[in-house]
């Protein structure tokens, strides 16, 4: 089972500066990262994802708490005993040296043969595509290929685990989309586990075998996409990751008499409350518009809006509940929702999720 | 910048001013460089090319000797200050301002902000008791006050070129198993060596071209080229400064280019 | 600021302090440390053959403005003390008026050239700024003497029939130490009129504005911190000026810094030479304070 583990953080905590300025980044985080999984760490600028991987990684120590890279405890170990790799967000390539004295840095520091490090770097370049590069300095480079040398040097040495935080965020959105795919081909390819930070949620979902969502550090919810997408553990995950409809009701049983008037069937969230008052969580995508009145929830058009392949709909439950509902743009007109005009709105039964209350 | 088709920017007589300074900084030096090559010793009336006063100039012990001594003292002093100053720029710089580290950086700066002058009584002040109770008259207190005014001229630019560097790029180095002495050597000095580079070349000029602290703090026979040029200025004017002068322009010259390209290139 | 800091902090501080050790004890030997012997220097009797009696007295001090007259031992004012302060601080400030003048239209043009250009001006600029004093000095030494260049020149044209002198006057003193300061006034101006944004002309003329009355009214104001800079940059080093005064302006035409090296040859009262080397020193640190006050408005204190 435990040797099943890469990484494995134990109620770390992280508390930057001490007295009145004293900022807690990491409020006591436990989480087990699976060897040769890729694992991402999604969450709002400022949630403490990169202070957990300095912990990983070894730049910054916990204010308490454990790191453990296979099973043992490396808490206080300087990071240049860590088999350990980043990949920064800054690609910190060394300037002075050449694209290949880059990549092969790691494997000279650790004394290895000039020929294993030779070899290892024209592998390397192979790997990330950039032979004809590596006699160039990093200044005569584009960002996107920067890029994949700072991957290549971070794999160079073969860590056990690969940090990479929030490499693709410099990049523009195409070269991105391309970066994305191809991070995914090499840790599929070298089988190491990667643990990559984001803020962005589809980037998150796309890549990930499981996805961890942190907030004002604490780690809220961990499981594969699919999980999170459609079984937020809360109401912050929810409308963070895509977005929600929140509707509030009275649940009994499997049924949820809600606010705005009909009773509707639901799931339940792990931790949501069996009974009362609650609030529910709809994906705009999952529920459909339909104008003649018939069973389903009544609502007013507001807004159309527009937006390519999607058009979104803004509507008004009888008890004030704004609800927006995501359709597909037909090919030629508009949805043909006049603004004013009644409708009537259904969905799937388990496409309704109660969530637990807000502690 | 400004739309210049506009002619916005200008202001009547301010082009004319300009080109005046330009021709009246150089003159008197291009006059100076010119009249090194007169065959006649007038500083004033050409009487034909001739490279005379230099073999003259340089067949001149006292000359020759002062010159080998300003290019020992600036060696010297150039080479402690770069070092003082290198380690001094690597411990102020790429971290959390404090109040000591002010504290450094006015120390270092302090003989930029006081006259020449002053600094020079103090230290043949200071370096007379030294003499009466060591009896040492060597060179070291040369290069001991060269060494200490050329910090700051050392320290900026090798200050310059740490605060330019991505803090990261350390970091990634222990990231990449190396321990924190390889981290410097194969890091962080090969990114700071322009910079000293730069700072040794600025501290050795500032050292050659002095001329009021080395008149106070130098013993008897102690002269450098400014000392001796100064000297000989006041007891009669004869063409060979005029030739020991565009030497040492030249190499000034030439540092100071070399200096240029090299803290250019980065940017 | 007192905050306490966490171990890692510390010991960079600690890292800190010990890099800059050395340069500090560098700088206290060769520096910092003698000014304050020579504030107790100023403090002393002067000796016979120079150097000093080890005796507390503010003679020295006194002997800075007063003089005792040597036949019926009346006080009085000491005139000739007096009047190379006032040479000293006259000629400073000429000469930082008219580098003013002359380095603003310079910088101004420097500023307004295209960037190649611009390095390239500013390159010669900054290259007398780096060569040496004394030849500078020199240089214009030679043009100006009864037998140089401008001399004979005119002679040879026939519009003066006798050498003008103009060696050894304080007016070849104001025009060597305008030349040789002139770049430490274009350095600065050039930062701040580059800073200038001259959009702000366009702005000016839109409202009726003249060339004359935009300069008085947009112009000096905004690049007034550069001004500030560059005039402190020129007067420091005039007041304290020695090289100059003493090539071009001989023996009798002394400044400051030439009266205080007399102290410590002939003149062999060192404690006097001490005591005006603090009074330069004073008048130095005050005119960077002011400085400091206004070229940076104040803003520079609030990082210590
Ligand atoms: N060195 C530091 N000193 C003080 N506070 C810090 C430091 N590094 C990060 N923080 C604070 O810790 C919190 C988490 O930061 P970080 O881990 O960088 O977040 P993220 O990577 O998710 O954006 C933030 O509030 C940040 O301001
Ligand atoms: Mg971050």
């Amino acid at each position: 089972m435990s040797n099943d583990v890469a990484v494995e953080a134990r109620a770390a905590c992280k508390v930057y500066g001490q007295g009145a300025g004293a900022v807690t980044a990491l409020g006591g985080v436990s989480l087990v990262i699976r060897k040769g999984e890729f694992f991402t760490l999604l969450g709002p600028s400022g949630c403490g994802k990169t202070t957990l991987l300095k912990l990983i990684a070894g730049f910054e120590s916990p204010s308490s708490g454990q790191i453990l890279l296979d099973g043992q405890d490396i808490t206080f170990d300087p990071p240049n005993t860590r088999p350990v790799n980043t990949v920064f967000q800054s690609y910190a390539l060394f300037p002075h040296l050449t694209v290949a004295e880059n990549i092969g840095f790691g494997l000279k520091m650790l004394g290895r043969p000039k020929a294993e490090v030779a070899e290892t770097v024209t592998r390397m370049l192979a790997l990330v595509r950039l032979e004809k590069m590596a006699d160039r300095k990093p200044v005569q480079l584009s960002g996107g290929q920067q890029q994949r040398v700072a991957l290549a040097r971070a794999l160079a040495p073969a860590p056990k685990v690969l940090l990479l935080d929030e490499p693709l965020s410099a990049l523009d959105l195409k070269l991105r989309k391309e970066m994305q795919i191809e991070l995914k081909r090499l840790q599929v390819e070298t089988g190491i586990t990667f643990i990559f930070v984001t803020h962005d949620q589809e980037e998150a979902l796309t890549m990930s075998d499981r996805i961890g969502v942190m907030q004002a550090g604490h780690l809220l919810q961990v499981g594969d996409p699919r999980t999170i997408y459609t079984r937020p553990a809360n109401r912050f995950v929810a409308s963070f990751i895509g977005e929600s409809n929140f509707l509030t009701g009275t649940l009994s049983g499997s049924d949820l008499t809600l606010d705005a008037g009909p009773r509707m069937p639901v799931e339940r969230a792990d931790n949501a409350p069996v009974s009362g008052h609650v609030t529910a969580a709809i994906r705009p995508e999952q529920i459909r518009i339909s104008s003649d009145a018939g069973s389903g929830i009544a609502a007013k058009v507001l807004d159309t809006v527009y937006f390519g392949t999607d058009t979104h709909c803004v509507l008004a439950l009888s008890d004030g509940t704004e609800i927006t509902v995501r359709l597909q743009s037909p090919v030629s007109g508009d949805v043909g929702l006049q603004t004013g005009s009644q409708v009537t709105l259904t969905f799937e039964p388990g496409a309704l999720i109660v969530l637990p209350e807000v502690a | 910048m400004a739309d210049r088709s506009f002619s916005i920017s200008r202001l009547p007589g301010f082009a004319t001013i300009a080109v005046i300074v330009f021709v009246l900084l150089y003159l008197p030096i291009a006059m100076l460089v010119i009249f090194s090559f007169n065959a006649g010793d007038s500083v004033a009336i050409w009487e034909g090319f001739s490279l005379r006063w230099y073999p003259e100039a340089w067949q001149n012990e006292a000359v020759k000797a002062a010159t080998l001594r300003s290019l020992q003292v600036a060696t010297a002093a150039s080479l402690i200050a770069t070092g003082v100053a290198t380690m001094a720029a690597l411990g102020t710089t790429r971290r959390r301002a404090t109040r000591g580290q002010s504290f450094v950086y006015v120390m270092i700066n302090q003989p930029l902000m006081v006259p020449e002058i002053v600094t020079g009584v103090a230290l043949l002040i200071f370096f007379s008791s030294i003499k009466v109770i060591t009896g040492y008259q060597g060179l070291g207190y040369l290069i001991l006050a060269h060494a200490a005014f050329c910090t700051p001229f050392a320290y900026l630019p090798i200050r310059a070129r740490l605060e330019g560097m991505d803090l990261a790029l350390e970091t990634a180095a222990a990231d990449l198993y190396a321990s924190p002495w390889q981290t410097f050597r194969h890091v962080t000095l090969p990114l700071v060596m322009p910079g000293a580079v730069a700072g040794l070349m600025l501290a050795f000029v500032t050292s050659l071209d002095d001329v009021v602290i080395t008149e106070f703090v130098k013993s008897a026979g102690q002269d450098t080229l400014p000392t001796y040029m100064l000297a000989q200025i006041r007891r009669s004017v004869s063409a060979d400064i005029n030739a020991i002068s565009t030497l040492l322009l030249l190499l000034t010259v030439v540092l100071l280019t070399a200096f240029f390209l090299l803290t250019r290139k980065r940017t | 600021m007192s905050t306490p800091m966490d171990p890692k902090a510390r010991a960079e501080v600690r890292r800190g302090w010990l890099l800059s050790a050395p340069a500090l004890v560098l700088l206290a030997v060769g520096a910092s440390g003698p000014l304050l012997i020579m504030l107790v220097y100023s403090f002393l009797e002067a000796g016979q053959y120079g150097n000093v009696e080890w005796v507390i007295s503010f003679k020295a001090w006194f002997n800075v403005v007063m003089t005792r007259d040597i036949f019926d031992g009346t006080l009085g004012f000491a005139d000739a003390h007096l009047t190379i302060f006032w040479r000293s601080a006259k000629l400073a400030f000429l000469t930082t008026v008219f580098c003013f003048v002359v380095g603003f239209p310079t910088a101004w043009f420097i500023a307004t050239r295209t960037p190649s250009m611009r390095t390239a001006l500013l390159f010669l600029i900054t290259i007398p700024f780096w060569t040496n004093l004394l030849i500078r000095t020199f240089a214009i030494n030679q043009i100006i003497r009864n037998e140089g260049f401008l001399n004979t020149g005119l002679l040879y044209l026939g519009i003066i029939k006798e050498p003008i002198v103009m060696l050894y006057t304080d007016f070849a003193v104001f025009i060597g130490m305008t030349y040789v300061y002139l770049p430490l006034m274009v350095l600065p101006l050039f930062a701040a009129i580059d800073r200038f944004d001259m959009r702000l002309l366009q702005a000016g003329y839109d409202l009726y504005a003249s060339r004359w009355q935009l300069l008085r009214h947009v112009i000096v104001p905004v690049v007034k911190p550069g001004i500030i800079s560059g005039s402190i940059l020129v007067f420091i080093p005039a007041l304290g000026a020695y090289v100059t005064p003493r090539i071009l302006g001989g023996g009798r035409n002394m400044m400051i810094g030439n009266f205080i090296e007399l102290q410590f040859g002939q003149g062999r009262n060192w404690p006097l030479g001490a005591a005006l080397s603090v009074v330069l020193l004073v008048i130095v640190s005050v005119a960077l304070i002011v400085y400091t006050r206004f070229a940076t408005g104040g803003q520079d204190k609030s990082h210590g």
